[in-house]
């Protein structure tokens, strides 16, 4: 089973997210090629080891989230909300809280 | 032609004897079993999208995660960031509705009411976490997940907002989904159930002590 730490709910069954893709930079559509754009749209790097990929907790939190993964092990190092989705004055919610916890969200 | 108030019908198909009360089709069925379940759809249900640190958010005072009775004993259920269940006793949809309605927030907010679109099911008794271990894979254990946690997750492969809302200190859980799966949800209950003697219990109002 893999686990995916998200940064409202906690580490949860790879199967309640949806995978969105790797992380990539869109170019700007106005100033772009026709090449570049296809690049973008199409072509993944799918590298063995780590990789940044978003990914959306569809039975969870419904946030999308950014999760750094292992593409050999599985293994997730590292799990944090997009930028346009912090709230405004926060610069990073990586996994944190609790369930049980006063502040909501979780990790167990 | 006489004519007659009409009945709202659960998507849970009531146990039998079956008997209308606040304009509901509802099992009239008693059940004095150790783990019981419930069909609470009759209850309102109001969802409330607002900003997460907002006027409303403070007004609420529940964040997500969390789940506590307001003055005027509705549920208040921190359901996702953001996101808030509201549940109060039958009938009272538009007047939850309206209190949270006059809160001013500068954020965009959105308040509707889903009595009728979604389903809501508890389970009481103290074999309910070892019944829910079977289809959710949340740790149901009181340091987890004590008498006022909420979250969503997959219980039975499918979304349900869970809120651990003990009554009258025997352990209870609340499960709300969307009102098509309401049955699915109900009768994969049952069978995970079986084990522990579960059985049906009819819908009360839980009038003044709140839902």
């Amino acid at each position: 089973m893999i686990l995916l730490p998200c940064p409202y709910c906690g580490p949860r069954n790879v199967s309640e997210f949806r995978y969105v893709g790797e992380v990539s930079e869109r170019p700007d559509p106005n100033e772009t090629g026709v090449e570049e754009w296809r690049t973008f749209l199409y072509t993944r790097n799918n590298p063995v080891g780590w990789t940044t990929e978003t990914w959306f907790h569809s039975a969870g939190c419904r946030q999308h989230l950014i999760a750094e993964r292992h593409t050999m092990t599985n293994e997730v190092r590292a799990s944090r909300l997009p930028e346009a989705q912090l709230p405004e004055g926060q610069e990073e919610r990586a996994t944190g809280g609790n369930v049980a916890g006063d502040g909501g969200g979780a990790i167990y | 032609m006489v004519e007659r108030a009409p009945v709202a019908r659960s998507p849970i198909a009531p146990a039998p004897p079956t008997t209308i009360e606040y304009g509901w089709e509802i099992s009239a069925r008693s059940s004095d079993a150790e783990l019981k379940i419930t069909d609470c759809t009759p209850l309102a249900k109001v969802l409330v999208l607002a900003p997460m640190y907002g006027e409303l958010a403070r007004a609420l005072g529940v964040p997500f995660g969390r789940a506590a009775r307001d003055t005027h004993g509705t549920l208040v259920v921190g359901s996702g960031p953001g996101e808030w269940l509201l549940l109060a006793a039958p009938g009272t949809n538009q007047a939850v509705g309206k209190r949270v309605e006059v809160v001013q927030d500068e954020g965009l907010v959105s308040v509707f009411d889903a009595t009728h679109g979604r389903a809501l099911i508890r389970i009481t008794g103290p074999r309910t976490p070892d019944l829910l271990a079977k289809v959710c894979a949340i740790d149901f254990a009181d340091e987890v997940t004590p008498d006022g946690a909420a979250f969503r997750s997959s219980v039975a492969k499918l979304v349900t907002d869970v809120v651990r809302d003990d009554s009258g200190g025997a352990r209870s859980y609340l499960l709300h989904c969307e009102r098509s799966s309401g049955q699915y949800l109900f009768d994969a209950l049952i069978d995970a159930g079986d084990e522990f003697g579960i059985e049906v219990d009819g819908f009360v109002d839980p009038g003044d002590r709140g839902v």
